[in-house]
């Protein structure tokens, strides 16, 4: 309990957010045996172990998405990657399909468990991430990067303003851990 | 600040697969719509094969034609989990569950089963355990006695545990249980040679003081 407090305030103290690309920053990363001091080029905030990436919109099923001009690329968070466990299978929609926001797109399986995953936009697919079918650990391993599950060619702008910020999504999850 | 939840227990005795899954789907879609509150089914099915969402049919080892002679039926399922067997006096649980409501995640929810399940031997005499990494479920030794499959949908929980009673273990030579090819299967039965007499003589009424002790316990670990 007293390293939550303290993970969860050094956070705080450490939160970066910023408007402009900025240089490689030194952050502190709390592990349960210790702290390691860790140089990682973009921005982010830490809640305890688990990480959220500035720059990102993020829905309340745990699912990202980053916004790119005409593509958004759509994945889990690490939150959501931490809690499901060893993810040994993913199944993800064909090209062309239409998702829709808060709809199911996908399922993972982890720990004999299926999980859906929802598309935190509307769009259509124009690419899925092929590399899950032969290691879906990339999922667990690298959410935000390798672990991306489809590419969308979004249909509504808007669907960007109901998603939560960085901010709101760190404390949406301490509110859900709170929970139980 | 914790809301007070409630789990509502509904003991079916056997029920045909399809039937249970019918009713799973519709508490599913009621429960997503806060219609009702979190709901634990208990029951047993008539001899069963059903395989998970990844369809791993080369793990049964006999045409569906011979399963049907052997009494059985087959079902394809969108659960979590390798192919298994369901019957007789093997005790199944599916919790109904918002995961969501609780912040809880797959791997802790499976976690709690497996618990529900180890004690669950413990009060019959029964040292079991989780399984090595990847293998989900829990095992009395190197023999598999109780097995998981769960599908989460919209953050709530279907199908569930199947716990080894008492089933007739030679269903289970038709396949390769849950995919793993050198272990075996187990029961209460098998691990505590008579010590579970009633249940053999008196199928039903204890088989339901079993299970309603697992729903008690499912209830204390949620």
């Amino acid at each position: 309990m007293a390293l939550r407090m303290w993970a969860s305030s050094t956070a705080n103290a450490l939160r970066i957010s910023c408007a402009s690309k900025t240089p490689a920053f030194a952050l502190s990363r709390c592990f349960s045996s210790g702290t390691q001091l860790i140089s990682f080029p973009l921005p982010i905030i830490i809640f305890c172990k688990l990480m959220v990436l500035d720059g990102l919109k993020y829905a309340s099923s745990h699912e990202w998405v980053k916004h790119e001009g005409s593509v958004a690329t759509v994945g889990i968070t690490d939150h959501a990657q931490d809690h499901l466990g060893e993810v040994v299978f993913v199944e993800l929609p064909e090209t062309g399909a239409s998702v829709k926001q808060g709809g199911g797109f996908g399922v993972v399986e982890s720990v004999k468990a299926t999980s859906d995953v929802n598309s935190p936009i509307s769009g259509e697919v124009i690419e899925v991430n092929s590399k899950l079918t032969q290691t879906p650990g990339l999922v667990n391993s690298s959410p935000y990067e390798e672990g991306w599950l489809i590419k969308v060619k979004p249909s509504s702008p808007s669907d960007l303003e109901s998603l939560m910020d960085p901010q709101a999504y760190t404390k949406f999850c301490e509110e859900e851990n709170a929970a139980h | 600040m914790k809301v007070p939840r409630s789990l509502q227990i509904w003991r079916l005795g056997i029920v045909n697969y399809s039937d249970a899954l019918k009713l799973q789907e519709k508490l599913v879609s009621d429960r997503k719509i806060h219609k009702i509150s979190d709901t634990l089914l208990s029951l047993q099915h008539p001899p069963t094969y059903t395989l998970g969402k990844r369809r791993t049919d080369h793990n049964l080892l006999i045409s569906e034609a011979e399963l049907k002679k052997l009494g059985a039926e087959l079902h394809y399922t969108q659960r979590g989990g390798d192919i298994t067997f369901h019957g007789p006096h093997q005790a199944i649980l599916y919790p109904i569950i918002s995961l969501r409501d609780i912040g809880l995640g797959a791997r802790n929810y499976v976690e709690k089963l497996e618990s529900t399940m180890i004690e669950i031997a413990s009060l019959y005499g029964v040292k079991a355990c989780p399984g090595q990494k990847g293998e989900t479920g829990i095992w009395v030794g190197d023999r598999k006695i109780g097995a998981i499959g769960v599908r989460i949908q919209y953050g709530i929980t279907s199908h569930g545990l199947a716990f080894n009673i008492d089933p007739d273990l030679n269903y289970f030579k038709h396949i390769v249980p849950c995919g793993i090819a050198d272990k075996d299967v187990t029961s209460l039965r098998r691990e505590t040679g008579n010590g579970i007499y009633e249940a053999v003589e008196k199928p039903a009424p204890h088989v339901t003081y079993s299970k309603e002790h697992q729903c008690h316990q499912v209830f204390h670990l949620f």
